[in-house]
């Protein structure tokens, strides 16, 4: 007989797995006969694919059995199900290598969190009010078809968006699909960091519009510009994984690695040389480099091909980039450069990478291009120790992958669909993101939590969480072969939650025209491959007298140097990267590897210029910019330059249940709407600031106080 | 011959990326006790990244550590307890008999590492985060100390599977929760008694070093100091 036909039930008292509830009589709950076949106490080991950053890292997920709290045919009670118990990095996979970063360590709480959507919601009260009222996914679907329906009957179809993270993988492709056969524009993409500027500047240099790879393990010099590889940026697993090996190992040959930036990353704190450069000008010392190896015939010139071609000066040997001026530009020292330059080719081989704030100037392009200028030259480029782009990727969605401020500001949909992505949050104030949602009709979200997003959503269908889905990812990134990952779902649905891609093929088929699609479930999106690529174009083909020739025009920053004198660095924090983890309780209590600081906001200042602004550690200090003002408690810290003002990004939010809402400040508000020049991509380091102390410290800089009582250092013996 | 439980933490591999830390809340049912508790110095990590500044802008330097119970064969913490809870096993764990522990916090004021925790209150998962929960690992309640086990749950898992299928352990056949989730393969942990793990092997490195070794407490942790660039 099926188990599933035979519907027993049973009181029993009490949950047995809280405590809080143990010989609680008012707790009288039925117990569901399971539907799966679990053997109690042992583990199973189920795939799964990380969903919190773009890396892409394989999972293996501890599978047990628990009781669970559902709701069968309406009726309350518990069932014995399979349930994930901890999250581990795949063995063997060419991303996560066995390994996990601590964002990935807390994805299980995506899944387990107390404020997750439960299911369809629709808002009763005004908009952003927070008043929703629970509808059956009957409702919720024939609300939504209804909306396009409409559209449609008004020849209107141009006017649904579809708003969303970029590289959503096979999802994505179902989103465009549907978009495209309804006649709706392309899905618009929206990440605070993306990487536009990088895909860009490797599509001129090398034909590749995509993030690169890194063969670190066998470098044996690395010098990173800005890039914090090992914390938060492209694939930091895998090159957690590869820096290992590359600094021990290979027995006596350990790889050096200097790191070029105006605030120590976590990724600058593990460099054998840290290189503070003057914001807005790494570029300048890249082409340095470049100089020194040029005019003493260290490398031949030709080398870097038409990476090289595209910077102007490059075949005069850029006499405009002589150690003296690098040193007037970028204050690193003419004696540095010229040594650095030295090292890289004798200590070879050597590879350069650029990534996060430099490319976020008006200038960004050009800092990207001369890096690759540089890597070319070292002839780093698809050489062991060098800089590799994984074959055959292919964005699932072609076109830009950020979107330009326009492009959110006038939205000027009619309908729009909002899909895991959270730009009222994320994007400058100055871009109006909210005021731009305010004035359109109708909005759908497929978001599990509450945030300043989905807050304002007319209707929420809550997507299942990875977990509970098919997942499927192919990394543009972070291995040197092609990787794809899909896998199915390591355990049944805890709410009434529907899969995003079954929501959207169920759409289309009740549509008064209905769409055909070429997927009939989500299981059949997440496992059809990607049409093959097309042929890229090989960098030969296109000529390289064509290349426009980039030279470095100084940055622009906002905000007047007299009023505001301060240099305003936001950063992906390490737990919280753009801010959409900030809602899980380990990473809020987890302390900051540099600060040790937990649930909490701070404002890094340079110990000099806090002396010289009489503030204290905890004091409360404004941060102006020309667009507004956040206040946080200082953190003063020895690694930021005295004219730079820097603070992590992930707090600050109104609506994020219950361990984000309210907590901090976002940072994120204050920029200034600039961007780079070429590409439209928000020029995120471009803000001024000037700094005031507004007071004493309130207690919100909390602090890990478990430290050893003594300092090790006055102890080892040497 | 008993095993002898070490571990060896490779400073020059360490990123201080911080995905031990929460490996280690995942894996041992380590609670959260939020904010309000937080800032009075009652978060529980059993395993924290220290972090050590040295120098002024532009010439400064951060080095992490990550630091846990160092298992020390002469444990402060063991003598001072009044009900043995606080105790060696023979397989060099110090280990900590929840049940027995009374909440004298003599154990934490004796240990110079400050690795060791006091529950002041019953831990809090508003359902359904209990699901998270190991059901290896005793969820522990107020009043008691907890600390770093080295995973005593994974090591007896190895230990029973290996014992049923009539095997030996192999070198790496036990991972704690931190050194499974290093990407930079910073942490090895293995048998100390077996000269050729990989442990042992990293032990006696030129490099090593035990935390504040002159007090005496013999840990069975081994720290690699980082290198420079030469
Ligand atoms: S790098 Fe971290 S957040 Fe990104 S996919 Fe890997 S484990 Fe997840
Ligand atoms: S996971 Fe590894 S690299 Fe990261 S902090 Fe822990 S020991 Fe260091």
């Amino acid at each position: 007989m099926d188990r599933r036909d035979f519907i027993k039930l049973t009181a029993v008292t009490g949950t047995s797995a809280t405590l809080a509830s143990c010989g609680n009589s008012e707790h009288q709950l039925i117990r569901f006969v399971p539907d799966e076949d679990l053997v109690p106490g042992v583990a199973e080991w189920k795939p799964g694919v990380c969903p919190l950053c773009a890396a892409g890292c394989g999972l293996s997920v501890r599978v047990m059995e628990a009781d669970v709290e559902t709701v069968r045919n309406g009726q309350a009670g518990v069932v014995k199900m399979g349930v994930a118990k901890k999250l581990e990095g795949q063995a063997g996979h060419p991303i996560s290598q066995g390994g996990l970063c601590a964002r990935g360590q807390a994805a299980i709480q995506v899944t387990y969190h107390p404020d997750r959507l439960a299911h369809p919601l629709k808002r009763s009260g005004a908009r952003g009010a927070g008043e929703l009222k629970e509808v059956t996914w009957d409702e919720a679907i024939a609300e939504l078809v209804g909306h396009l329906d409409a559209l449609a009957a008004a020849q209107d179809q141009k006017s649904l968006a579809f708003l969303t993270r970029p590289r959503r993988g096979r999802r994505l492709a179902l989103a465009a699909e549907f978009l495209n056969r309804f006649g709706a524009p392309a899905p618009v993409p929206f990440e605070l960091f993306g990487e536009e500027v990088l895909r860009r500047a490797n599509a001129i240099s090398f034909g590749h519009e995509q993030l690169p790879t890194f063969d670190l393990a066998r470098s044996r010099f690395v010098i990173a510009f800005g890039a914090d590889f090992l914390g938060t940026w492209n694939s930091p697993v895998a090159q957690n994984a590869a820096y290992g090996a590359m600094r021990q190992g290979r027995p006596g040959q350990r790889g050096a690695f200097v790191q070029v930036e105006s605030r120590m990353s976590l990724t600058g704190a593990n460099a054998d040389q840290w290189v503070p450069v003057k914001p807005g000008t790494d570029g300048v010392l890249a082409l340095g480099l470049a100089h020194v190896m040029l005019s003493n015939k260290l490398r031949p010139a030709d080398a870097a091909g038409r990476a090289g071609a595209a910077i102007d000066g490059w075949s005069g040997g850029l006499a405009d980039y002589t150690p003296a001026r690098v040193e007037q530009v970028t204050g690193v020292s003419a004696k540095r450069v010229d040594r650095l330059a030295r090292e890289l080719v004798e200590l070879g081989p050597a590879v350069a990478m650029i990534g996060g704030a430099p490319l976020a100037h008006t200038n960004g392009l050009f800092h990207a291009l001369a890096v690759n200028a540089l890597n070319g030259l070292l002839g780093a480029v698809g050489q062991p120790g060098g800089v590799f782009f994984t074959p055959g990727f292919q964005p699932s969605v072609p076109g830009p992958q950020v979107p330009s401020p326009q492009a959110l500001q006038n939205l000027s949909a009619k309908v729009l669909l909002v899909d895991d992505v959270n730009p009222v949050f994320g994007a400058p104030k100055a871009w109006k993101v909210r005021e731009a949602l305010a004035k359109i009709p109708f909005i759908a979200s497929f978001s599990s939590f509450l945030d300043e997003t989905s807050s304002l959503a007319d209707l929420i269908l809550p997507d299942h969480s990875f977990l509970e889905s098919w997942v499927d990812s192919t990394p543009e990134s972070g291995a040197l072969e092609a990787v794809t990952t899909v896998a199915g779902p390591v355990m049944k649905p805890l709410y009434q939650t529907r899969a995003t891609a079954d929501v959207l093929i169920e759409v289309a088929g009740k549509l008064k025209s209905p769409i055909a699609l070429p997927w009939k479930t989500a299981e059949e999106v997440a496992k059809s491959q990607p049409p093959a690529p097309s042929p890229q174009s090989p960098p030969a083909a296109r000529s390289p007298e064509r290349l426009a020739l980039r030279k470095y025009s100084e940055p622009v920053f906002d905000g007047d140097a007299a009023q505001y004198p301060f240099h305003f660095l936001p950063y992906m924090s390490q737990q919280f990267g753009d801010g959409s983890t900030a809602h899980l309780p380990w990473l809020q209590e987890m302390p900051d590897p540099l600060t040790s600081a937990m649930w909490s906001s701070w404002v890094e200042i340079n110990p000099q210029t806090a002396e010289r602004l009489e503030i204290a550690q905890g004091d409360l200090v404004d941060i102006t910019s020309p667009h507004g003002v956040v206040r946080a408690p200082a953190m003063i810290f020895p690694g930021v330059a005295p004219d730079v003002i820097a603070m992590p990004v992930g707090q600050g939010h109104e609506t994020f249940t219950r361990y984000a809402s309210n907590r901090g400040v976002n940072p994120i508000g204050i920029l200034a709407p600039a961007t780079d020049a070429e590409t439209g991509a928000l020029a995120w380091a471009a803000t001024r600031v000037k700094i005031a102390r507004a007071g004493g410290g309130n207690g919100s800089l909390i602090m890990f106080a478990g430290e050893m009582r003594e300092h090790p250092h006055e102890h080892e013996t040497r | 011959m008993p095993h002898k439980w070490g571990m060896a933490v490779d400073l020059d591999r360490c990123t201080g990326c911080g995905a031990c830390v929460t490996a280690c809340h995942a894996e041992n049912n380590i609670p959260t006790v939020g904010p309000a508790q937080a800032a009075r110095g009652r978060a529980m990590h059993w395993l924290r990244v220290e972090r050590y500044w040295e120098g002024d802008f532009p010439d400064v330097r951060l080095t992490f550590r990550p630091v846990m119970c160092q298992h020390c064969d002469a444990a402060p913490c063991e003598p001072v307890c009044p009900t043995y809870a606080s105790h060696h096993t023979d397989e060099g764990l110090n280990a900590q008999v929840y049940n027995r522990c009374i909440g004298t916090r003599y154990c934490a004021n004796a240990c110079p590492y400050s690795v060791r925790f006091f529950d002041f209150f019953n831990p809090q998962w508003p359902k359904p985060l209990h699901l998270q929960l190991n059901p290896d690992v005793s969820v522990r309640e107020v009043g008691v100390m907890e600390k770093c086990t080295f995973c005593v749950q994974r090591i007896r898992a190895v230990e029973i599977d290996a014992k049923a299928e009539k095997r030996e352990l192999k070198d790496g056949d036990v991972k704690p929760a931190c050194v499974q989730g290093c990407s930079a393969r910073a942490l090895v942990f293995g048998d100390l008694n077996d000269p050729e793990s990989e442990v042992s092997r990293l032990s006696r490195s030129p490099r090593g070093s035990k935390l504040l070794e002159d007090v005496g407490t013999l840990p069975k942790v081994t720290y690699l100091e980082r290198q420079t660039q030469v």
